[in-house]
């Protein structure tokens, strides 16, 4: 249900400030939301001096410069620092995104940084995202086609390709399903942008036989009709795809068949 | 995951868009709207309770607070219905590009506000006040 504010564990205090060692002209203030499972206490902002003289332009260079040479406890995931792999989402200025292809020069006074909006977190930057997968899991995302004995490639028209641009490319960051106010108050049983724009790409891909049980599976009020077009999740996607459109497919593919 | 485990900070933290902005105003006066739906129900039962009932809501809507009432509920109401129209194009499947829904948000904002001075003129011009 709807919480505004935030449970008492989860209450964020003041942490540690770290000042500046290298004598720099040009300082940044970073300030990195952390919570340390071992020992108990509430989640903190920590902020970090940070020499921008000598620092890379992404986001994800400031963090790890922070980690290499500031304060190495520091957690966060990342892998491609390309955009192609989706584990460096996170929040940064208020606005969900991959550190690794959001470039600082964009954010505008102190850089501040938190786990993607509303999980559970399971240390500093990093949100348990096992719902979501579950979630991804029961709309089954893999082609349904009954002939096995196909000799051939399983063709497809050129227009029926087009259909799937725009949903392909997703990499599953969550930085869509985690900005939704709907997603935050109904996560456990609404299934979300980047689920539901998954379910659409099998929903329109011609190959598929099932279209008709993958309507009928989704098309609940909780799971697809908690989409209100907020439009939070179009905003988020750093692929720059469109999540509530594939939503709105969706639900006009059931208004009208 | 256990429960030891901290909530991250969600709407205390994300920077609100024009959509998202647009969004929980239809939701607020959709909700403001039934309720002074009900209000205006019991100002027209008080045209029959005769003519000094009537003067008390006469006189609340002369007041400034009163003005405010009737200033507010028609903002209400064209914001509402002004969203409510770009809720059914998107329901046609039109609008859903950024730019095009950004734009058409801060036109809901602009428009409802022109809306609501027009309403208010044309009536005071009707009832003559």
């Amino acid at each position: 249900m709807v919480q505004i504010s935030l449970p008492q564990n989860s209450r964020v205090q003041k942490g540690k400030y770290y000042k500046d060692k290298t004598g720099s002209k040009n300082l940044r203030k970073v300030n990195i939301y952390r919570w340390d499972p071992s020992n108990g206490e509430n989640p903190r902002i920590d902020t970090y001096e940070v020499d921008m003289d000598n620092c890379p332009s992404k986001v994800l260079d400031l963090l790890n410069k922070i980690k290499n040479e500031i304060d190495p406890s520091i957690a966060y995931r990342r892998s491609c620092a390309h955009g192609v792999c989706g584990s460096c989402a996170m929040n940064m200025d208020g606005k969900n995104g991959l550190a690794c292809t959001k470039p600082h020069s964009e954010i505008k006074g102190d850089i501040n940084i938190y786990p993607l909006p509303h999980l559970k977190v399971q240390k500093d930057l990093i949100g348990d995202l096992s719902t979501l997968y579950k979630q991804y899991a029961s709309v089954e995302p893999w082609l349904k086609n009954s002939n096995t004995k196909r000799e051939k490639e399983n063709f497809q028209s050129k227009e029926d390709r087009a259909k799937l641009d725009g949903l392909y490319e997703c990499i599953m960051c969550a930085c869509c399903s985690t900005s939704c106010p709907s997603y935050w108050w109904n996560g456990e049983k609404y299934l979300g942008p980047a689920v539901l724009l998954q379910a659409y790409r099998w929903i329109i891909d011609s190959r598929d036989e099932e279209r008709k049980e993958r309507l009928k599976k989704v098309a609940d009020e909780l799971k697809l009709y908690r989409c209100h077009t907020i439009m939070n999740c179009t905003n988020a996607c750093p692929k720059g795809l469109n999540p509530a459109k594939a939503i709105a497919s969706i639900k006009k593919m059931l208004a009208t068949s | 995951m256990q429960d030891k485990n901290p909530l991250s900070p969600h709407i205390q933290i994300y920077s609100w868009h024009i959509s998202s902005l647009v969004s929980i105003g239809h939701r607020i006066t959709g909700v403001i709207n039934i309720i002074i739906l009900s209000a205006v129900t019991f100002w027209i039962g008080a045209l029959l309770m005769g003519e000094n009932f009537y003067q008390s809501i006469f006189d609340f809507f002369n007041s400034f607070f009163g003005k405010f009432f009737i200033i507010g509920t028609i903002w209400s109401f064209t914001f509402h219905s002004l969203s409510e129209l770009r809720h059914l194009i998107w329901d046609m499947g039109y609008g859903f590009e950024l730019k095009t829904a950004n734009l058409t948000g801060a036109l809901v904002i602009i428009f409802s506000v022109i809306l609501t001075v027009v309403v208010y003129l044309l009536g005071r011009m009707f009832f003559n006040v």
